[in-house]
């Protein structure tokens, strides 16, 4: 079995080749003939919940899952953390097929998916880490080595002798974390952490997951909706849609292919203007005219500009940062970026079409 | 006076569509509402043992006769179903507190106590009156009293009393549930209690206990009383025999009581803290 | 490795009673509800044997012993973890259940250690109780030496009988049971088969036929039948085998189950 590479050439932590999962559940009968038909006989209709995912993740990388509700990211990560079985394709993690050797498997993984929480209801958090550590077989040390890490990140001391019942969420989750990296798993899959939390201790979690990837060299797959997360936190993201992805690559790559919303506000000197600000330079289009402050964005008609090739997407911002300033003279300018939900529902109801940008099967 | 009186028809026609609706919605999904049902009936099996198979094999208790028992099991438990159908909401109430959902029942043109009765319909309370209205035929059947209409008014009286008096005891759990959330552990256990020692002539307990049930934790008023006034057992009862002829009145006053309590405390009702 | 030994099981096992220690009240909430109930029995029981000697061949002084025994050993488990939304019903309504798989503890063994815990819990406090009862004078001792061995017997083979019946009832909720009246009212029918009611010796005899059939009868009536006398020592033998005859096939049930209760996951994903 030769592991797949990653971008740095070395071997993928995670390595999903052609998952497929089909669901197969009974078609709920109506009426009393129905229904007893169906409970003898039931008719089973099939779902394709995901439909040939394959991509791979490296040492120390932070790999976004996202996808509307329904894309089968859930049921990707369930597959990928030994859950579920595949009905096609294979999973690696860490060098372990998740589903056949789930007790090897759980040793590799640290997962929290949001809102369910691991922890025992009626005890401290305290208590819950200290059974965990028993059944990981963790090290009191270690144990408490890393307690004391996570307690500086996190600020758990506060609550954490207090009952699960009686935490917040924020609080909740926070231990959800600490409990997943007690045992110092090499690849950690987070569905959905931080929602529903407010803004500080969502970034409490960030700065963590950051200092796990980069610090620790963990592998780290989250899926979320929150664009915010996705900007600070992925280097590189996956759009999954109708279980198959629709795009592989970084954030900058599909702004690139899907933003087209950026703008460019540039404050220029009108008397160098003489003739007027038309015609624009090339792929760039005025978009808005406030007295000297004039609004660039993409020509979406015409795109090729000099950066671009025929048929491909439409300028950066950056490159339209240049054109403007060679042709204009500027006093000031400010980039407004696409914004990233625009970005993400253009991506996904790109839909099927998908030339993976980078890596994949 | 017309007013009031078309305004208060009004009110309970809003009362039954909304319960209508609210059982249509459960009856939706039917294994569910069997199981609910069944559940219900479940739940009452001890007195059902007690009533079908201890009571025939013994002579009695207590000076009473087993058919005089059956009687005060089946008015009780008839009693407690009608009471679990109507009235049996503080589990939901303490949700209701700490979820902070209570504050939308106040701002409704309708009764709290209303509304929150009206919140949802217990499925389970149709298995308890089932188990109750069978019991409770049954014991009438074989209780060898003669039913005069006097009587049979006294008995539906008592009945109605019954359930009024565990609405009251619930009232009050629910006025403290306002304030003290932690007054939920002691609701359960004291539903048990009522179903514990509810079933049986008081009078085989020691006196300071058969004191404590009539005067602290009025369990002698919900079918003791009334089945001794019918039974003409009014001679060997801890209370004068007119007290325990007036127990479905000092019931209706004792319900009446408890939800004037019930208003005034929420009129000081602040929530919970966020 | 997948199994915990006993050094680092032992906080798996203490979740419960380590939970009631912590949540106030709730030692006291529960001393108090025992106390009552026994109290109420006591009563009832002496009450019914007022003007009777002897009824379904019991006398008045084995129908209290085993009213008050009954009462302290009625299973208290599943309402204890359904309040600290443990059980297997709750984890699988919740989706939680996936934290059991992502483990290297295979979920079959976390049971069995959350388990023996409650159950030596629940002894535990049976016991204190039996102390309690039997200094208040309400508990009368075994009928016989031969009695109070009987009895020893019985009861712990009826307590591995117990883990399984709750452990058997657990594992249909992964597959049909996804309410939580269904557990409910099979709690109910098993404390009823079982003697905790009412003992099935006044029952009519098509009953206690059924009764016989089944295994619960071996967890609270035929323990206590012995311990009263109801039951000659000489039976013992009989008894513990078809007692120990139903531990074997529901231990083999379990395990099957357990092992189809997991690819059924594998294949559905909870």
């Amino acid at each position: 079995m030769i592991p797949a590479m990653d971008s740095g050439a070395r071997p993928a932590v995670i390595d999903a080749r052609g998952l497929v999962k089909v669901f197969r559940t009974a078609r709920r009968a109506t009426g009393l003939l129905g229904t007893i038909r169906s409970l003898v006989v039931p008719e089973m209709v099939a779902k394709t919940a995901v439909d040939g995912v394959s991509f791979s993740a490296g040492h120390g990388e932070l790999l976004a899952l996202l996808g509307p509700n329904g894309a089968g990211k859930s049921t990707t990560i369930k597959m990928l953390t030994g859950i579920i079985t595949p009905t096609a394709g294979e999973a690696v993690v860490a060098g372990v097929v998740p589903y056949r050797q789930r007790e090897r498997n759980a040793r590799n993984v640290g997962a929290v998916f949001g809102q369910r929480t691991q922890l025992w209801w009626d005890l401290p958090a305290r208590d819950s880490f200290r059974i965990l550590r028993d059944i990981y077989g963790v090290s009191p040390a270690d144990h408490d080595a890393r307690l004391r890490e996570f307690d500086g990140l996190l600020e758990l001391s506060s609550f954490w002798d207090t009952r699960v019942r009686h935490l917040s969420l924020g609080q909740r989750v926070r231990c959800d974390l600490a409990a997943a990296l007690l045992h110092d798993p090499p690849v950690v899959f987070l569905d959905e952490p931080t929602i529903g939390m407010d803004v500080v201790v969502k970034e409490q979690v960030r700065i963590l997951l950051r200092h796990q990837v980069e610090q620790r060299g963990r592998t780290v797959l989250l899926t979320t909706h929150d664009m915010t997360e996705v900007e600070r936190l992925a280097e590189r993201v996956v759009l999954i849609n109708h279980g198959r992805i629709v795009m592989d690559g970084t954030l900058p790559e599909i702004r690139a292919r899907f933003g087209s919303a950026w703008r460019v506000h540039a404050t220029i000197d009108m008397r160098s203007v003489a003739a007027g600000l038309e015609p624009c330079p090339p792929g760039l289009v005025l978009t808005d005219r406030n007295g000297a402050t004039a609004v660039f964005g993409p020509d979406m008609a015409n795109p090729d500009g000099v950066a671009g090739l025929r048929g491909t997407a439409a300028l950066t911002p950056h490159q339209a940062l240049k054109l403007i300033i060679d042709r204009y003279e500027v006093t000031g300018i400010r980039v407004e970026e696409s914004d990233l939900d625009q970005v993400m529902r253009s991506a996904y109801t790109e839909g099927m079409t998908s030339v993976p940008v980078n890596g994949g099967w | 006076m017309r007013e009031k009186w078309r305004a208060f028809a009004a009110a309970w026609k809003l009362a039954l569509r909304i319960a209508g609706l609210s059982f249509r919605a459960e009856l939706e999904y039917r294994a569910n509402f069997v199981t609910n049902v069944i559940f219900g009936i479940a739940w009452q099996s001890a007195t059902i043992v007690f009533a079908t198979v201890i009571l025939s094999s013994f002579p009695g208790m207590g000076g009473w006769s087993s058919h005089q028992v059956l009687l005060i099991v089946g008015m009780r438990t008839l009693s407690h179903g009608l009471y679990a159908l109507i009235f049996d909401r503080n589990y939901l109430l303490e949700m209701l507190v700490q979820d902070g959902r209570l504050e939308t029942f106040l701002l409704r043109p309708m009764r709290v106590y209303r509304q929150i009765q009206l919140a949802v319909f217990p499925t389970s309370a149709i298995g308890d009156l089932l188990v109750g209205v069978s019991i409770f035929t049954w014991a009438v059947s074989v209780s060898g009293l003669h039913w005069t209409p006097a009587r049979i008014a006294y008995l539906a009286s008592g009945v109605i009393g019954g359930m009024l008096m565990e609405a009251a005891m619930a009232t009050t759990l629910a006025s403290l549930l306002l304030r003290y959330p932690a007054t939920m552990a002691w609701n359960a256990w004291i539903e048990d209690l009522a179903g514990t020692f509810g079933n049986y002539p008081l009078n085989i307990f020691p006196s300071p206990i058969t004191s404590a049930l009539t005067f602290v934790l009025p369990l002698a008023f919900i079918a003791y009383f009334p089945a001794a006034v019918l039974t003409r057992h009014t001679g060997g009862l801890n209370v004068p025999a007119a007290v325990a002829v007036a127990a479905p009145l000092i019931c209706l006053g004792a319900y009446v009581g408890t939800r004037l309590l019930w208003n005034a405390r929420l009129r000081r009702y602040t929530g919970v803290t966020g | 490795m997948s199994g915990l030994t006993a050094a680092r099981g032992w906080r798996t096992a203490r979740i419960t009673p380590l939970s009631d220690l912590l949540s106030p009240g709730r030692i006291t909430g529960r001393a108090i509800r025992l106390a009552v109930q026994v109290f109420l029995v006591v009563f009832l029981w002496r009450a019914l044997y007022a003007n009777v000697d002897i009824k379904a061949g019991l006398t008045e002084v084995m129908a209290v012993t085993y009213a008050v025994l009954a009462v302290l050993m009625v299973d208290t488990r599943a309402f204890a973890r359904f309040g600290a939304r443990d059980t297997v019903i709750q984890h699988m309504q919740s989706g939680t259940i996936v934290y059991w798989f992502l483990r290297p503890l295979a979920p079959q063994h976390y049971y069995f250690w959350r388990g023996v815990g409650e159950q030596a819990y629940g002894i535990a406090w049976a016991g204190a109780g039996c102390v309690a009862c039997a200094v208040a004078g309400v508990l009368g001792p075994p009928a016989s030496a031969g009695a109070a061995a009987a009895f020893g017997g019985t009861f712990l083979v009826g307590q591995s009988l117990l883990y399984y019946l709750a452990l058997l009832t657990d594992l249909m909720c992964f597959w049909a049971i996804r309410n939580n009246s269904v557990v409910a009212i099979l709690a109910f029918t098993q404390n009823l088969l079982s003697g905790a009611y009412a003992a099935l010796w006044y029952f009519p005899e098509w009953f206690r036929f059924v009764s016989q059939l089944l295994p619960f009868q071996y967890t609270i009536g035929i323990p206590l039948s012995f311990y009263v006398g109801r039951i000659p020592v000489a039976d013992f033998p009989a008894q513990l085998a078809a007692a120990a005859g139903w531990v074997a096939a529901l231990a083999i049930l379990s395990r099957v189950l357990w092992y189809k209760a997991v690819k059924l996951l594998a294949a559905q994903g909870g």
